[in-house]
């Protein structure tokens, strides 16, 4: 009994100590910024000035770097005229025809027909319908040759990503070296906002769509070389010794017992590639990719909203098309054939194609609308989208204009002033210490350094204002996002709906958020938080769901015999379980939303998003990339921190 | 018995830790348990020697994590052995470099895994055809072989399914017809039946048996069942903690086991199918015959002549090949043999 | 060291087209493609297209490339783009200037005159008398005012970068205006649409010519003239004493063209074309509009533009 009461009493004691230690740096660090005028603002003449030497190094990398008569722009140039070839080959294929020869591109009727071959070759008549009627719509919405020219860029970036992805794989399970250099690269890079990576290659390779297929394939290429260490490290042993048995040579078993046998895991890589690649189609578009990316934004520019909708559409039906075929694909189990099987029906689907093939084309020479659907044949309700948005905002102002005024001026103002307002030594020193606290000396450090390299690379103010606005959407997000998770952990109903949502959420083009989140905000604060809301509410909703589906059933029968009530249930057992799972949801949140920043900066802010679209027109690499470099590092303080304490919890609570 | 010895290993050590090879050296390769454990280093396999003689199957055994599983991947050399002397065929395999190592495991050596192995994108033929395909051999050869060895094993017909359309049976008889498509001198096999059900497992080992019959291999099989060691070894080695505890035939460690541990698998076996008259006989006759009806011969194991021996009233002489007699047994040694000395 | 990249590669490409036969005399010169740029808003993209096709019916093989507004002129001084229709003195002067400094050509001036200023939609008139007069403006800031400005009015202003310092001169000139930066041209466009349809007081950039003089009725707002550089350059000057940025931007500002110096080279042909070729405001409007209201696509509005303008056009071939 005394052995009880006396470790309640020490516990109690060390979570006091835990408050005092945060009130002595907080208070620390206040003091300082009273006395030291530095302590509050970091001295503009200490700040290093790295981002100058960034750009100028840039520059000289792009115009006169090089050896004797080569130039390093000789080589950028080989390259971009390398990956122009297979470029200028699917154009031709998919929309340019190659006049010379006299020969037209594939007919609509084709591709769609040839959509829908491939879909029952791979995955039968449910997904060959689908992916034909997918797009259909791309052919009657007279989005075509966007379409086309979007899918062109999609068609060459996505081998070469998963080629380059597959063999940085291979090499970091080759390499010990190689490991240690790709792997914290990788972690940097998917924390860091793809419009940075833009910057630079801009700089060495100009603008157009050779290098705008690059910023993708670099943004698309991380996750194969995940998914190939992934799968080559998980290819059984049994298997792989009976390769090295079998008198393979190193290569022998790489390439015919290996990867082979990782070629599930591999293809939901080149799955992961396709998604990413798409993604990356309204971003690319602003380093010069033509197609639908850049027919959305232009439709944005003019307030079109409704076009820019079916633009968006456009992007996402490709996408959940081209991820249904690659998941059908890797999902695929070989299986004997037959011996009896006619060689024709063998071959039933290429013949099915030639067949298609030589019909649209015999039809178009008949009437070009096979072809390509003219203008009058297509449909577009892109105008009632626009007349149903304003008379929305319209009628909804009045009613939205007060809550917009009262958060703003009584809860986001203080809030910001807050955040500028905290000294930098507050700031560092209550990071480390949790750092220290959660994780130990190396969390710590890892932070602490990231919070001074902010510091004095002089992104603290931007930085500040970026930590404002994803703390302000983060907890909205989880507001919103934990009670929805709830409500679909319940309800298999709400949960296909809501997880529905979710998907679609997250692969329509988050910029079409912006428009109307400005004409009924106005733009200011809030705004930008309410974009940020729409994407980076997904994770929230998501692992809440996934945490409480997860609680093992062990668990909620013991808590429903000890006489629960379905609310104790769910916050006194499933929540506090849930727990971990749901903190990686917000974790995934912050990321999300810190990624999201730099394309609210379209609404008009001067966070460190601002930072990366402002460096963009301009060429400034230094600045662009060092204000992506701070969104990373602020996502990457984030995660260890909360990993930090996942992780204990986790262990205590003895799950996983 | 042949005294053709076809794989030798000498003072083998494989120690797993930060810099194991040092650590050998330090101990002048030869470290205490209590050097083990102090520096945190883990011996998988401990000082082991043995021979392997051409012709013979020899079976370790042992429970998980004894080494038995880590010596056959040292002679396979799948894993370096930290120390220590192997040779195949009088040739030092661990000199070997791996382009000599892939030479071997090309036309020497064939193993069997416990999980199969198989490689899921290729079909039966193309699996079992696979080891001739590394080699360059030509697709004609290659798959009139390898359809001889889906035939000896009893496929034909399967030729063009894929392993997951297989049952476990059916699937680890591709990885042997696999592992005997070079037609190797050593054949490796590492717990093949274990991950069987015991029904298809007693089919598998009859027909490994029939198997060797006809083909003569030199084995080394892995296992951790006892019984089916018992049933298939010409000799058994018995690991334990990384250490070769005993290496005999099944009778010698039946009868003489080298201590508790052994003793221990030896309770339980089968021992009316393993001990042999001449095992458990004591001296009796100089020279003389007997009559064929009142002797029991010497090779014959105590189970079929048990009833024999029970039901005689005075000691029933063992005779050998020529009808001599070389001992005899009584009630009493019957019944000590049958059911161990300190059966009630 | 660029330069004479460029010098090399231009000698290069001008020593090629002489070997391949092709001789200056018959059009096209070369089959390599005239590049031209691109931009994101309407009336350039439009007349791109016109361009383009223009090239096209001499026999040229023309792409088009998008580009952003400052960087491209580095671009086509180091001829990867080849021509540029629409250079706005307002936002682009000193990347225009940077670029000629790199070896970029100066391909004429057009008629159309631009404005880039304050503007506010002609329904604020009847709540704010005496506009478009900056003063007027002033005195009845707090019509413009939100929850976080109030009670000064706010001004939506234009992308940070744009060269534009407006709280400077809300500043000089003692106004009772906050001015806030969008990301970007949609949004202020976004700003003013919700604005329009509630008839709500807004005062935002704007600029001329583009296609919200067609959707929207308004106008600029008058400040005090510049007076060439003297407001920027002279604390004294205009009516503080203390500050520059004391007036508004000139009220006609000029629109330029901007080329690949190798294209008198290359194309001399398609060259001449692109040195004549003159637009009105007019003329760009009217190509906006095609788009902006009557929701042709650009390519399509500049089939029409052609076909209504063939005049025009063959004046250019001459």
């Amino acid at each position: 009994m005394s052995d009880i009461t006396l470790h309640n009493n020490s516990s109690l004691a060390q979570k006091y100590s835990v408050v005092l230690q945060f009130a002595a740096v907080i208070a620390f660090g206040v003091l300082l910024a009273n006395l030291w005028q530095g302590a509050s603002r970091w001295p503009a003449e200490w700040v290093i000035p790295l981002k100058l030497w960034l750009t100028e190094f840039f520059n000289w990398l792009g115009k006169e770097a090089g050896i004797g008569d080569y130039k390093f722009r000789d080589l950028t140039r080989a390259i971009a005229w390398f990956l122009k070839q297979p470029l200028t080959w699917t154009e031709y294929l998919l929309y340019r025809g190659v006049r010379s020869w006299g020969m037209p591109p594939l007919p609509w009727v084709a591709i769609v027909v040839g959509i829908g071959i491939v879909g029952h070759w791979i995955g039968g008549w449910r997904l060959a319908l689908f992916s034909a009627a997918c797009f259909l719509y791309l052919a009657i919405f007279g989005l075509w040759k966007d379409s086309m020219r979007t899918l062109s860029i999609v068609l060459v970036s996505v081998p070469v990503a998963a080629i380059i992805g597959l063999f940085l794989g291979i090499w970091v399970t080759r390499s010990k070296r190689a490991a240690s250099i790709i792997t914290p690269m990788f972690d940097l890079m998917q924390a860091t906002p793809h419009m940075a990576y833009l910057v630079p290659i801009v700089v060495l390779f100009g603008f157009g769509q050779v290098p705008a297929m690059m910023a993708t394939v670099i943004f698309a290429m991380p996750p194969m070389a995940r998914c190939t260490i992934l799968g080559l490290q998980t290819v059984p042993s049994d298997i792989i010794e009976s390769g090295a048995m079998s008198g393979c040579t190193p290569r022998q078993l790489l390439w015919k017992v290996e990867i082979p046998s990782a070629h599930q895991t591999l293809m939901l890589g080149v799955n992961q590639v396709i998604m990413q690649t798409l993604a990356m189609v309204v971003i690319a578009s602003l380093v010069g990719a033509s197609g639908l990316g850049q027919k959305l934004l232009f439709s944005l520019q003019q307030l079109r909203l409704g076009a820019a909708v079916e633009q968006g559409l456009a992007i996402v039906l490709i996408a959940v098309v081209l991820d249904r075929l690659s998941q059908a694909l890797a999902h695929r189990q070989p299986q004997h054939m037959e011996v009896k099987q006619t060689w024709a029906r063998r071959h039933r689907h290429i013949l099915a194609f030639i067949t298609v093939l030589v019909v649209s084309y015999a039809l178009a020479k008949y009437s070009s609308a096979w072809a390509i659907l003219p203008k009058k044949m297509t449909i577009t309700l892109g105008r009632d989208m626009d007349y149903a948005l304003r008379w929305f905002s319209k009628e909804a102002y009045p009613y939205i204009s007060p809550v917009r005024d009262f958060i703003t001026v009584e809860m986001l103002i203080p809030l910001r002033n807050f955040f500028l307002w905290l000294p930098w030594p507050v700031v560092l020193g209550t990071v480390m210490l949790a750092g220290w606290r959660l994780g130990g000396a190396s969390v710590a450090g890892l932070t602490g350094y990231l919070v001074a390299m902010i510091i004095i690379t002089g992104f603290w103010v931007p930085a500040m204002l970026t930590v404002y606005l994803v703390f302000s959407s983060v907890i909205i997000c989880v507001l919103i996002g934990v009670p929805i998770g709830i409500w679909s952990a319940r309800n298999d109903r709400v949960a296909r709906f809501v997880m529905g949502a979710c998907d679609t959420l997250q692969t329509f083009p988050s910029f079409i958020y912006l428009i109307p989140v400005i004409m009924l905000f106005k733009v200011g604060d809030l705004s930008n938080i309410l974009a940020i809301l729409a994407y980076a509410s997904v994770p929230a909703v998501r692992y809440t769901y996934l945490g409480l589906i997860r609680v093992p059933p062990v668990i909620n029968e013991a808590a429903l015999t000890n006489g629960c009530t379905p609310r104790q249930k769910l916050w006194k057992v499933e929540l506090p379980v849930a727990l971990p799972e749901i903190m990686l949801g917000i974790n995934q949140t912050i990321m999300m939303a810190l990624a999201m920043t730099a394309i609210t900066a379209l609404i008009g802010s001067r966070d460190l998003g601002q930072e990366i679209y402002r460096a963009l027109p301009t060429a400034d690499t230094g600045r662009g990339l060092l204000a992506g470099l701070s969104i990373a590092a602020i996502g990457i303080i984030a995660d260890r921190l909360i990993s930090a304490w996942a992780k204990k919890r986790k262990e205590a609570l003895g799950v996983e | 018995m042949t005294t053709d010895i076809q794989i030798k290993c000498r003072n083998v050590w494989k120690v797993f830790g930060p810099t194991p090879k040092a650590f050998m050296q330090r101990h002048n390769n030869n470290p205490s348990a209590q050097n083990l454990s102090d520096e945190g280093y883990i011996g998988a396999v401990q000082d082991v020697s043995f021979d392997v003689h051409a012709g013979e199957i020899l079976i370790i055994m042992g429970l998980s994590g004894s080494g038995k599983s880590t010596i056959i991947r040292c002679i396979t050399r799948l894993n370096d052995p930290t120390s220590g002397e192997i040779e195949l065929e009088g040739e030092d395999l661990l000199a070997a470099s791996p382009e000599e190592l892939v030479e071997l495991r090309r036309h020497k050596m064939g193993m069997v895994f416990q999980n199969f192995g198989l490689l899921p994108h290729r079909s039966v033929l193309s699996n079992v055809a696979f080891p001739l395909e590394v080699q360059g051999m030509s697709v004609k050869d290659r798959e009139k072989r390898a359809r001889e060895m889906i035939d000896l094993v009893g496929l034909g017909g399967r030729e063009e399914y894929f392993p997951r359309e297989l049952s476990g049976g059916q699937q680890q008889r591709v990885g042997i017809a696999r592992s005997l498509a070079v037609e190797p001198d050593v054949w490796f096999l590492d717990e093949p039946f274990s991950a069987l059900d015991p029904l298809i497992r007693a089919e598998m080992q009859d027909e490994f048996l029939r198997l060797q019959k006809m083909l003569k291999k030199t084995i080394v099989f892995i296992t951790h069942d006892f019984e089916e060691a018992t049933r298939l070894a010409d000799r058994i080695g018995i690991m334990k903690d990384g250490r070769m505890v005993q290496m005999g035939t099944p009778e010698e460690l039946i009868l003489h086991p080298a201590d508790d541990y052994v003793a221990a698998f030896a309770q339980n076996a089968p021992r009316d199918r393993i001990v042999s008259a001449k095992a458990i006989m004591e001296p009796a006759g100089d020279g003389q015959k007997s009559q064929p009806e009142n002797s029991v011969p010497a090779n014959a194991k105590i189970g079929t002549i048990a009833a024999q021996i029970i039901g005689a009233d005075t000691a029933v002489p063992v005779v050998d090949d020529e009808g001599i007699i070389v001992g005899q047994i009584s009630r009493q040694i019957m019944s000590d043999a049958l059911f161990g000395t300190d059966a009630p | 060291m660029i330069k004479r990249a460029i010098k090399t590669s231009a000698a290069i490409l001008f020593a090629a087209s002489m070997i391949t036969g092709v001789s200056a005399q018959t059009v096209p010169e070369s089959d390599d493609p005239i590049i031209i740029v691109q931009n994101n808003w309407t009336s350039q993209l439009v007349l791109s297209n016109v361009v383009g096709k223009v090239l096209e019916g001499m026999g040229y093989t023309v792409e088009y490339k998008p580009s952003d507004s400052q960087l491209q002129f580095t671009a086509i001084a180091n001829g990867d783009m080849h021509f540029q229709i629409e250079a706005w003195e307002g936002s682009m002067k000193s990347a225009y200037e940077k670029g000629l400094k790199e070896g970029m050509v100066d391909a004429g001036t057009h008629d159309a005159v631009t404005r880039e200023e304050w503007w506010v939609p002609s329904y604020v008139a009847e709540k704010c008398p005496g506009l478009p007069d900056w003063k007027a403006l002033d005195k009845c800031a707090s019509i413009f005012a939100t929850a976080e400005t109030k009670p000064k009015g706010r001004f939506v202003g234009p992308p940070a970068d744009w060269g534009k310092n407006y709280a400077e001169r809300v500043e000089a000139l003692k106004m009772n205006f906050v001015a806030i930066n969008v990301g970007q041209a949609a949004t202020l466009w976004a700003e003013l649409q919700s604005a329009y349809d509630r008839k709500e007081p807004i005062v935002l950039f704007n600029w001329t010519p583009n296609f919200i003089e067609a959707k929207f009725k308004g106008m600029f707002i008058d400040f005090p003239d510049p007076d060439g550089d003297k407001c920027a350059t002279d604390k004294s000057w205009g009516m503080n004493p203390d500050m520059v940025n004391d007036c508004g931007a000139p009220k006609k500002a000029w629109l330029k063209k901007a080329a690949w110096k190798g294209l008198a080279k290359q194309f001399p042909a398609a060259w001449g074309v692109m040195q004549k070729i003159n637009f009105s405001n007019a003329q760009i409007a009217a190509a906006s509009v095609m788009v902006d209201v009557d929701g042709l696509s650009p390519e399509e509005a500049a089939e029409k533009w052609i076909s209504e303008n063939a005049g025009l056009i063959a004046s250019w071939k001459k």
